[in-house]
């Protein structure tokens, strides 16, 4: 995130401030700054630091009359003893692997296109935002549909072009695809924010510098080498980053279309979680693997604000 | 595809060659195949979810006449409407509304009320609350969620709309998106505001806050978007119909039935109307704000 420092209108509003009751302004800024604070603190500070306490507990989903016990680091051992705990770190890594190269991808070469001066230019990019907005759920039944073994379009449009020499894949039920089709239909959904964002970088790079490079002698393909790739540094930078954020947290998808399965290659560390916790009821065990998703999350975003303190942004 | 994101942005003169025009033609009829195949799956399902047999759907998936419907029917919709009963996605579609509206209307409210204060209050303290809430960001919501059930539970809020919403409504990205907004805004406006008589509060909901319709409608959409999408937290805190958002039913109905596509597809249309209303009234806001570089990495 780059901060921009507001100039603080502290002085000479102060002054006028004071020639007016002080107390009754400061009571008000209190007033409406207090919704948010106590929200905050109560739905995001207080549940973030009961997960470390909890972590550390036997705790169960439902009361039970023998107390919860304080366990120290058991929990943290017993998930790294797991074997499935590693199974769904590994799918989650593939998946980012994946992910990157068909999102950004994607997101980048749209980007292009619509920020050229096209007839038509909003509507395009209404269209190209759609799947943004589609509710994953919803986009769940659609690519259901569309990998449906062995008839779906998918099958039926891969036996049209291979003349039947291609067997029907089953897409989302052999161990081999079904994690490569999440990826489909992820990048298909998730895009069109990156689009947008990098739209949004493409407008902040000068039109100076492709006149000067146009007067330089600079062909097209050169041009967009030495100005825009350049210029958009920083914002590949983001979109990496919110994109392997967002692939760690792999969840929806994988509880709806595959349940972990087949042979747990869908397995996701969110999945494992939410099974610890709920189906197994142990809320000491699953809380302790939310800590260590955290820890990851944190690792990228701290590796993000380095990246971008060497870019000078 | 010759001048990609290249074109200098600027009126050129007219050019009299064909040549170019019937290249640019090109160009823009291959841009918007692109966008047909990326909308197909969407177009899809619009139109299966018009179709009244459910075999006809899955015999109609692999040619051209998955694009077609012949004799359109709302008989889908019609199964899938009822406010009670088995198949009440008419009702689970309120609940989801009711959620949406109360969590973006409070939401606004709430985030742009502290971002106001951050950016230009006066209260000592006010770049500490600022930084602790843009490290807030990163918490991720999968990782608050297990003591927040127990929380809730405990609470007894269980089961309500309550717990769909109070939860989200403060928002550290929402809160700092605020704040970038008004920071830019000049500072002459407050000011004025204050010379003449204008109480703090005053200043902001008279002529700050008019004056933030792109922000409002960038938060408006987006905050709409994750919450109409909300899953994994509905799952785990709602048990019965009462206030069961849609993405939950549709989810619960697709994994039991999965034979009722034409079910599942109308029921998906339902959910994704609101949603696309949303965005279709604010995405001139949206798209110029977010392009104008409201948000920059």
């Amino acid at each position: 995130m780059v901060m921009q420092q507001s100039t603080s209108p502290s002085t000479t509003v102060r002054k006028a401030a004071a020639r007016r009751h002080d107390t009754g302004r400061l009571m008000q800024e209190a007033a409406m700054l207090a919704p948010a604070v106590i929200l905050l603190t109560v739905f995001l500070i207080l549940p973030f630091l009961l997960s470390f306490w909890t972590a550390m507990t036997n705790q169960p989903l439902v009361p039970r009359p023998t107390p919860v016990r304080f366990v120290w680091f058991n929990n943290f051992i017993r998930i790294f003893q797991d074997d499935l705990f590693w199974t769904a770190l590994w799918n989650v890594s593939r998946f980012t692997f994946w992910i990157i190269p068909a999102q950004c991808g994607l997101a980048f070469a749209t980007a292009l296109l619509l920020h050229q001066k096209l007839p038509f230019r909003n509507l395009l990019r209404g269209m190209f935002f759609l799947p943004a907005i589609t509710s994953m759920v919803v986009v769940c039944v659609i690519w259901g549909t569309l990998f449906q073994y062995p008839t779906g379009p998918f099958n039926q449009i891969l036996g049209f072009i291979s003349g039947g020499a291609i067997q029907p894949i089953d897409w989302l039920g052999d161990p081999k695809w079904a994690m490569f089709s999440l990826v489909l239909l992820s990048a298909w959904q998730a895009y069109g924010f990156q689009m947008i964002v990098y739209l949004a970088g493409l407008q902040g790079i000068p039109d100076e510098l492709y006149d000067a490079a146009k007067i330089d002698g600079a062909n097209a393909f050169r041009r967009f080498w030495h100005v825009t790739m350049p210029g958009l540094r920083p914002t590949h930078v983001f979109v990496l980053v919110i994109t392997t954020i967002q692939a760690f947290k792999l969840y929806t998808q994988v509880a709806i279309l595959t349940q972990g399965g087949p042979k747990s290659s869908t397995e996701t560390v969110v999945h494992y979680m939410v099974r610890a916790g709920f189906e197994e009821q142990k809320m000491g065990y699953a809380s302790a693997v939310s800590v260590i998703l955290f820890v990851i999350v944190l690792i990228i975003a701290l590796i993000q604000r380095q990246l971008l303190r060497r870019f000078d942004v | 595809m010759s001048d990609i994101a290249l074109s200098i942005p600027r009126a050129r003169a007219a050019q009299s060659f064909s040549a170019t025009r019937v290249l640019r033609l090109i160009q823009v009829t291959c841009i918007f195949i692109i966008a047909l195949v990326i909308v197909s799956p969407l177009l899809l399902l619009v139109v299966a979810s018009l179709k009244d047999d459910r075999f006809q759907i899955l015999a109609d998936m692999g040619s051209f006449r998955a694009f077609w419907v012949s004799i359109p029917t709302l008989s889908n919709y019609a199964e899938v409407g009822h406010l009670s009963g088995e198949l009440a996605f008419g009702r689970y579609l309120i609940n989801s509304l009711i959620i949406l509206i109360t969590t973006v209307c409070s939401g606004l409210i709430v985030n742009s009320m502290a971002g106001f204060v951050l950016a230009w209050g006066s209260l000592r303290g006010r770049a500490v609350i600022l930084s602790i809430v843009i490290a807030l960001y990163v918490i991720p919501q999968e990782s608050i969620i297990m003591p927040l059930v127990i929380m809730v539970s405990r609470a007894g809020m269980a089961d309500t709309f309550a717990v769909q919403i109070v939860p989200w409504v403060a928002s550290p990205l929402y809160i700092f998106l605020f704040y970038q907004f008004f920071s830019q805004l000049p500072k002459e406006l407050l000011e004025a505001a204050e010379i003449d008589g204008a109480s703090f509060f005053r200043a902001y909901r008279s002529i700050f806050l008019p004056l933030s319709l792109p922000a409002l409608a960038t938060v408006s959409i987006l905050m709409g978007i994750e919450t109409w999408n909300q899953y994994l937290w509905p799952i785990l805190v709602t048990q019965t119909d009462y206030a069961r958002p849609i993405a939950v039913a549709i989810a619960t109905f697709f994994g039991q039935d999965s034979i009722y596509w034409d079910r599942a597809m109308a029921a998906s249309v339902l959910m994704m109307i609101p949603i696309l209303g949303l965005y279709l009234a604010f995405q001139r806001w949206f798209v110029s704000s977010f392009i104008g570089s409201a948000v920059k990495g």
